[in-house]
């Protein structure tokens, strides 16, 4: 009885706060996304033909973890099988998170545009008996400046 | 060459199915699965269990040993009034009931693998005559002869070894408890069979059943003393007190048995002769 109120407990409050969390999260993520929408972000591996730009690395890293409830539903998914919908929504804003990141630092740098972007995950830890799982989602790609003898 | 930034349609990545009916849905399907599962597996468990030999269980209960208690007096009357119950019920050959007294003040009974009776002081010292310790033997003498510890103990152990085999150590775990608690319905089957034969041991051994409901009036008042309220019957291993006193009243009705009789006192110096071995249990103690 004692497990099932903590587990109630635990439940109800990963539900609220993962809700409250994500709702929050993707309104930053939008508005930031327009904010940097003049950045062109590019996978192209090769940068414009007849500019010679600065290039420089630039990398947007995040490390997110799951809450209570969705880990939950992910399990009773390993059950039955088919999509772990509360896992895709939480990756799908971890990686708009590191592509932003990526972004704000190549803005700070003066870049003109971001080619070749490319996106690496990989889990990082997987806790005491798998209970715990956090992913990193890395977005890098090549920042290109203008040179400064042009500015 | 020019870029141009379109903005990402949204939602795409994210599921339209709210993440409460998602889980209502998993979660529901998994405790009827589970259910199901357990209820099948509770069964044949059971029928196979019953056909193991009492042999085999009196050689798996020796590896527990038992500390002994020996009460020249308690254990004579207690013995005459178990050799009446077990000649009433007439326990298939081979079947031994070892019946044994306990001191401590836990206001319980049970029986155990190998034909094993463990009836506690803490219980004996409220029972208000001879015929509900008789129900109560038979009680749990009946649990022997339907072969309830054994079947149960198989039951527990297929059960939850296929319910930790199947959800492991992950957060489902509390899933399991949907399992053990489908468990105690096989258990409140128990009780209520072995209430209905211990009442016609009973009604053998009177002529009438005066006295048996007391039993559970005993227990019922005890538990009240300690402010556990009944709770949900469905979270229990033994059905609700006023339902197993309405049980066997209305059995006692339906089969035609007397009722109404004189009960037969337990001596006092059953009573007298309990209450010393407190004390000399209590001298142990320090």
């Amino acid at each position: 009885m004692f497990e099932l109120i903590i587990f109630l407990v635990l439940m109800t409050l990963g539900y609220l706060v993962g809700q409250y969390a994500e709702k929050r999260h993707y309104k930053s993520i939008i508005e930031r996304e327009r904010k940097l929408k003049d950045l062109h972000t590019v996978a192209s591996r090769f940068p414009p033909p007849g500019k010679r730009h600065e290039q420089c690395l630039v990398m947007g890293n995040t490390v997110i973890s799951v809450d209570y409830f969705k880990r939950f539903i992910a399990s009773l998914r390993n059950l039955f099988g088919g999509r772990i919908t509360s896992y895709e929504t939480l990756l799908d804003r971890a990686r708009r998170e590191s592509l932003l990141r990526m972004k704000e630092q190549a803005q700070e740098m003066g870049a003109e545009y971001v080619f070749n972007v490319k996106y690496e995950t990989s889990s990082i830890s997987k806790g005491q008996k798998n209970t715990i799982g956090s992913v990193e989602v890395l977005a890098y790609g090549t920042a290109l400046m203008r040179p400064r003898e042009e500015l | 060459m020019k870029f141009e930034y379109r903005e990402i349609p949204e939602g795409i990545n994210v599921t339209k199915v709210h993440p409460l009916r998602e889980l209502a849905v998993l979660l529901g399907g998994a405790v009827l699965i589970i259910v199901a599962v357990v209820y099948v597996l509770g069964l044949s468990a059971g029928f196979l269990a019953s056909y193991i030999p009492f042999e085999m269980e009196l050689k798996l209960a020796s590896s527990f040993p038992v500390e002994e208690e020996s009460n020249g007096e308690i254990d004579a009357y207690l013995a005459r009034v178990n050799s009446q119950v077990i000649e009433a019920m007439a326990l298939p050959e081979g079947m031994d009931i070892t019946l044994r007294y306990s001191s401590a003040d836990t206001v319980n009974a049970f029986a155990t693998l190998g034909g094993n009776v463990m009836v506690f002081r803490g219980l004996l010292e409220k029972l208000p005559n001879e015929n509900a310790l008789a129900m109560l033997l038979a009680h749990e003498i009946a649990h022997v002869k339907h072969r309830d510890p054994i079947v149960s103990v198989t039951r527990g152990m297929t059960i939850s070894a296929v319910l930790s085999f199947v959800l492991g150590q992950s957060d489902l775990g509390v899933l399991g408890d949907t399992g053990l608690y489908t468990l105690l319905h096989f258990n409140r089957d128990m009780e209520r069979a072995a209430d209905h034969e211990a009442l016609e041991t009973v009604y053998k051994i009177y002529g009438h059943t005066q006295g048996a409901d007391e039993l559970f009036r005993v227990l019922q008042a005890y538990r009240e003393e300690l402010g556990k309220d009944d709770g949900f019957e469905f979270l229990q291993s033994h059905p609700l007190d006023w339902k197993r006193i309405n049980a066997i009243d209305s059995y006692a009705d339906d089969n035609h048995l007397k009722n109404e009789g004189e009960p037969i006192p337990i001596p006092q110096s059953f009573f007298n002769a309990m209450k010393a071995t407190i004390q000399s249990s209590d001298k142990k103690g320090k």
